[in-house]
């Protein structure tokens, strides 16, 4: 066991069914100490009841999900092990932001200097004074923080953080969460957009339906991204078959798809190899476009159902 | 446990609901029973004793507990809040084990609902005697006597307030449990008190022993009268206080083991 196993979420067979609805099903995964891990997938894919099982809201159906071995309730200091923020709003609108930060400084049983010093760390002190019924969704996701960051925890889970913030408010939490990440926290932050985290988070775990699509680094999901090339020509018909038929230096086209007339998508050669065999026919060729497939179109194609996709 | 009873404390005295329960102590205490003293009970419509005879103070008094309906509704209110305005996310985050929140939540409100008894019984004492020095009348009864009927009084009402935080754990819809509440001490027992046969039970319903605890009668009596029933015997009043507190008892104790498998989503 090493220094950091204290902070590894573990996720077994987790599965939950409210009534007749499955929101997740027989998910594992492991949330790595020390990185920011994101939790990714579509609205209504499980990741919020996901989150709430590791933390014991809401109580699986089968399977179970630790935190350093133990489930939170058994934590010897929940509070000062995992911060989290679940909802967008979850403060009495009659309270003043550094009273509610008050309450829940009592509750994790710290001195109350710790509400100055969230309120410091999270720049929050123009509106620390102001009742909370009158915040922007921006003001109301740094309370939230600021509560989750109140017992100085190493193991952070956060539920879409970036809904409803503006451009701004997304940058300014991209910055936070690269902060918190270099100093060595674990974060679990869900999002169903991928490219609002794609730059802060090292590992990813995306689920579709609650079940899991794919785990593991960022990198091993960018190899998946697969090269294609879009090829305009008047002789399209033809030149799919040819592209089919035959093959170029030894390798032949994995895919060969059209787009629309006069269009077709290849995958598995490359420009130069198409130009070749397109040469050798005789076929007219306008343009020829490496399609870098980028991780947002490999997401999207892990968390789209596939059956709504059948071409 | 102490951090939790400070941090409910704290949640309490941070949002103006201690300021309303203030305003309500006053008015169901000293300006109510003040009000009705200067303004006498032989002039009420139906006239009812005076301040001069014992059965006059007694129903005077008595009336205050009408107003149970107010800690109870607080109590509710206290823990209802916390899941309409989803702060019960966090506060299950920060103390996982449930039942603990909730027992601090029931010594607080315990505490505050003696504190909030206290102030009607002050100042509904200080309110009759204040009254009736100015009208120039001797009470009918013993100042030892008035003051064992607000202290039973302000048990009361600290019964109910631990009453109201158990309805509220309970039902967790602000709005459902604020009508069960009020609903069931306004509707349901009166409903009860005019059925013949059920109105049996009467004396073992919170009202009833509401009204052996206070020794107020007079709403039993009315009902009594006029569906020309049997009225049904009251409890003693210390067989009363245990009723009442059986029923906070209960009340705590759903609200202790209840949430502690339920879903927060």
């Amino acid at each position: 066991m090493t220094r950091h196993d204290e902070f590894r979420i573990q996720v077994d067979k987790l599965t939950k069914r409210f009534g007749s609805v499955t929101a997740v099903n027989d998910l594992s995964f492991t949330v790595e100490p020390g990185v920011v891990t994101g939790f990714l997938g579509p609205n209504g894919a499980g990741k919020t009841t996901t989150m709430r099982m590791i933390l014991g809201l809401v109580t699986p159906t089968s399977g179970t999900a630790t935190i350093g071995g133990r489930p939170y309730a058994d934590l010897p200091h929940p509070s000062r092990t995992v911060g989290a923020v679940l909802d967008s709003s979850s403060f009495h609108p009659g309270h003043v932001a550094r009273d509610h930060l008050a309450v829940y400084c009592r509750m994790g049983g710290y001195p109350l200097s710790r509400v100055d010093e969230v309120i410091h760390q999270l720049g929050i002190s123009e509106f620390a004074g102001r009742k909370t019924r009158g915040f922007s969704t921006g003001m109301r996701q740094r309370l939230n923080l600021a509560t989750a960051l109140l017992g100085d925890a190493r193991v952070l889970l956060l539920d879409e953080p970036s809904n409803g913030l503006d451009p701004e408010g997304i940058a300014w939490l991209r910055s936070f969460l690269k902060g918190l990440a270099d100093q060595g926290r674990t974060v679990l932050v869900s999002s169903h957009v991928l490219s609002e985290v794609e730059q802060v988070v090292e590992d990813v775990v995306v689920v579709r339906r609650g079940e899991l699509v794919a785990s593991g680094t960022m990198a091993e999901l960018s190899s998946a991204a697969v090269a294609a090339v879009v090829v305009r020509s008047p002789d399209d018909e033809r030149l799919a078959e040819a592209l089919r038929a035959e093959s170029v230096q030894g390798t032949r086209a994995t895919s060969v798809e059209r787009l629309e007339a006069g269009a077709l998508r290849v995958e598995g050669l490359t420009t130069a190899q198409i130009a070749d065999l397109a040469a050798e026919h005789r076929l007219r060729v306008h343009e020829l476009t490496p399609e870098r497939s980028t991780l947002e179109q490999v997401f999207l194609r892990l968390t789209s159902d596939p059956r709504e996709s059948v071409r | 446990m102490n951090r939790l009873i400070i941090a409910e404390t704290t949640r309490l005295l941070s949002s103006r609901l201690w300021l309303g329960a203030l305003i309500g102590a006053l008015v169901c205490g000293g300006v109510m029973i003040g009000g009705l003293t200067l303004l006498g009970p032989e002039n009420f419509d139906p006239p009812m004793p005076g301040l001069d005879t014992e059965e006059g103070v007694r129903s005077l008094l008595g009336m205050l507990s009408f107003t149970v309906f107010v800690p109870a509704a607080l109590g509710t209110l206290a823990v209802t809040s916390e899941y309409r305005h989803r702060t019960i996310s966090f506060t299950f985050l920060f103390e996982p084990r449930r039942w603990r929140v909730l027992v601090a939540k029931l010594i607080t409100f315990a505490v505050a609902g003696l504190c909030y008894g206290a102030i009607v019984a002050g100042t509904a004492g200080a309110a009759l005697y204040g009254g009736a020095a100015a009208r120039d009348i001797t009470l009918g009864l013993p100042g030892a006597t008035v003051a064992e009927l607000l202290v039973r009084l302000a048990l009361a009402m600290a019964a109910f307030m631990v009453i109201g935080v158990g309805f509220g754990a309970l039902i967790r819809n602000q709005i459902a449990a604020l009508a069960a509440v009020v609903g069931y001490l306004y509707m349901v027992e009166l409903v009860l008190l005019a059925v013949p046969g059920i109105n049996a039970v009467y004396p073992y319903l919170p009202g009833g022993a509401t009204a052996s605890l206070t020794g107020f009668t007079y709403l039993a009596d009315a009902i009594a009268e006029q569906t020309s029933g049997s009225s049904s015997t009251l409890l003693s009043a210390p067989l009363g206080a245990l009723v009442l507190a059986g029923y906070a008892v209960v009340a705590a104790a759903l609200a202790v083991a209840v949430p502690l498998r339920r879903d927060v989503t």
